[in-house]
């Protein structure tokens, strides 16, 4: 009986954080909403405009170099891989198909929110996790300034518009990657290559991955922010929420893209 | 004299360990009020708890009359602005300019024009012996001089009350000094009521008006610096003079060896 009793209380130490967690997430993402769309109504300062476009730039323009790369390559990597399979049938002209396809619905979004949710959600969980502990959160709370619109709201938002944005780019330059592959390596006619690409590519493929896109910024805003602010002791404190503020999100973004496809495939068939 | 803040019988716990044990004092208009106590003794948690940052357990503070304690957060805000508050650590924000540091609470709660902004921030660093300096950085400067930045943002909205968490630390004794002279100054000038939290007993002596002593939680001593100076309670005696003997003790005697090691009902 003893035995059994310690393994429950054993277990409850082990939820207990877990959903102690998801309530403050919950918390914070009600007050981004309260911030961003009833507090402008009823008169109070919401987003700092200023903070909004230095932080677009950071996560929009700054990232522009590190997408080209990475959606490039994986490009070119699924036509490669593509074409290898598709051989085998003879049917390697759909090769730019299969890549503009799977880019567009699946590897675009999820591979924008990987390199962003490294890039951005990393640095703003170290930036905030610093403030709150040189006490800069604190100093903001005391002159009656709420951290959450001045430092939260714009850094969601920011990346709510640009990772959208990004991931078009990418799905655009991995296309590019595809055709550069197809065209140079496999000596598909370019203007075949480029129509199987659109011909088999329909707007819902496009609309659905942006969906997923903007489903990965909301994850990767609410966890690095809410890393960031809960930040205790130190330096040691914000390695450690910068390493599972990066870790949470990218295992947040893929659970949600698998669960994405699936209401897509089952419920918008 | 009018009584700025009231606060009463507070209680704190973190966890099964109690921090703040029954404090009750009330601190009058104008006036500069010491809050000292070794390390651990709750100081920090109590200016937390005055400021709004923490909620305590039990009791409450109420500045000039609103319970910060109780009201909502909106309220909060609203009590804020008529108090500043200088962080051990100055708390400047790194990525705004020294200027743009001052400004920061006129931008938030005022909507007075940006030349007017300017104009502001230009005296209240001139306060503080800090002309010219607004387009610095807070890592280009001193550790004083981020100090009276800082006191110049606390400043900012011309507050009735400002708070200090240890303002000589880690400064050396002549900036310490200067910062003291500041608080003196501001104090006389401005006509604001200071609540200083300090462990540096000649700082403390010589801002002070009125002192409180904490030790473990409880208040043990309230008066004024003449009077503490001479008070007869050994705990105050020890702490003002930074004796190791007496009856706070840092030495573990025989007794609490053995009780430590074979618990309470050790037979010495």
């Amino acid at each position: 009986m003893i035995h059994l009793l310690h393994f429950l209380e054993s277990i409850e130490r082990r939820i207990n954080p877990f959903f102690i967690e998801v309530a403050r997430l919950t918390r914070l993402s009600q007050n981004f909403l309260y911030w961003t769309l009833v507090a402008p109504v009823i008169g109070k300062r919401g987003l700092r405009r200023h903070s909004f476009i230095e932080q677009l730039v950071f996560v929009g323009n700054e990232s522009v170099f590190i997408m080209f790369l990475v959606a490039a390559s994986v490009g070119a990597v699924l036509a490669l891989q593509a074409a290898y399979q598709l051989k085998q049938f003879g049917a390697v002209l759909y090769t730019g198909a299969l890549v503009s396809v799977s880019m567009t619905r699946e590897l675009g979004p999820l591979v924008t929110a990987i390199v962003i949710a490294g890039r951005v959600g990393a640095s703003v969980t170290a930036e905030i996790g610093t403030m709150k502990v040189q006490e800069e959160v604190d100093a903001l709370t005391t002159m009656g300034i709420p951290p959450v619109p001045f430092l939260v709201v714009p850094r969601i938002l920011a990346i709510l518009i640009m990772l959208p944005c990004l991931t078009v780019l990418g799905n655009t330059i991995g296309i590019f990657g595809g055709f550069l592959i197809g065209v140079l390596g496999l000596g598909i006619e370019p203007a075949i290559y480029l129509h199987k690409s659109f011909d088999a590519l329909v707007q819902k493929d496009i609309i659905t991955g942006i969906a997923k896109s903007i489903v990965f910024a909301l994850l990767i805003g609410i966890i690095s922010t809410h890393k960031g602010l809960s930040v205790e002791g130190g330096a040691e404190g914000v390695g450690r929420a910068t390493t599972q503020s990066v870790v949470l999100s990218i295992i947040s973004i893929i659970i949600s893209d698998c669960l994405c496809t699936g209401i897509f495939y089952y419920v918008f068939p | 004299m009018n009584t700025v803040i009231q606060v009463q019988n507070i209680h704190k716990w973190f966890g099964s360990r109690k921090i703040l044990d029954g404090i009750t004092f009330d601190v009058c208009e104008g006036e500069t009020l010491v809050i000292m106590g070794g390390s651990g003794c709750g100081k920090s948690t109590l200016l937390k708890i005055l400021i709004g940052l923490l909620e305590p357990d039990e009791g409450g503070v109420l500045i000039f009359g609103d319970d910060m304690a109780s009201v909502p957060e909106d309220q909060k805000n609203r009590i804020r602005k008529k108090f500043g508050m200088l962080f051990q650590g100055a708390a400047l924000f790194n990525s705004l300019a020294v200027g743009e540091n001052v400004a920061l609470p006129l931008k938030e709660h005022t909507s007075l024009d940006e030349n007017i902004v300017r104009i502001i921030v230009k005296v209240k660093l001139e306060l503080v012996g800090l002309t010219g300096f607004e387009s610095l950085k807070p890592y280009q400067i001193s550790g004083g001089m981020k100090k009276r930045v800082a006191l110049a943002r606390a400043i900012a909205l011309d507050p009735k009350i400002v708070f200090y968490d240890e303002p000589g630390a880690g400064l050396d004794p002549i900036t310490a000094r200067v910062i003291d002279h500041l608080i003196m100054d501001l104090t006389k000038k401005l006509k604001i009521t200071s609540v200083v939290v300090t462990h540096e007993m000649k700082s403390a002596f010589r801002i002070a008006d009125r002192m409180i002593v904490l030790h473990q939680g409880k208040v043990v001593a309230c008066d004024t610096p003449d009077k503490i100076q001479n008070s007869t309670n050994p705990y105050v005696q020890q702490f003002i003079h930074g004796e190791i003997d007496g009856p706070i003790s840092f030495q573990e005697t025989r007794e609490h060896y053995l009780k430590g090691i074979l618990g309470e009902n050790a037979e010495s």
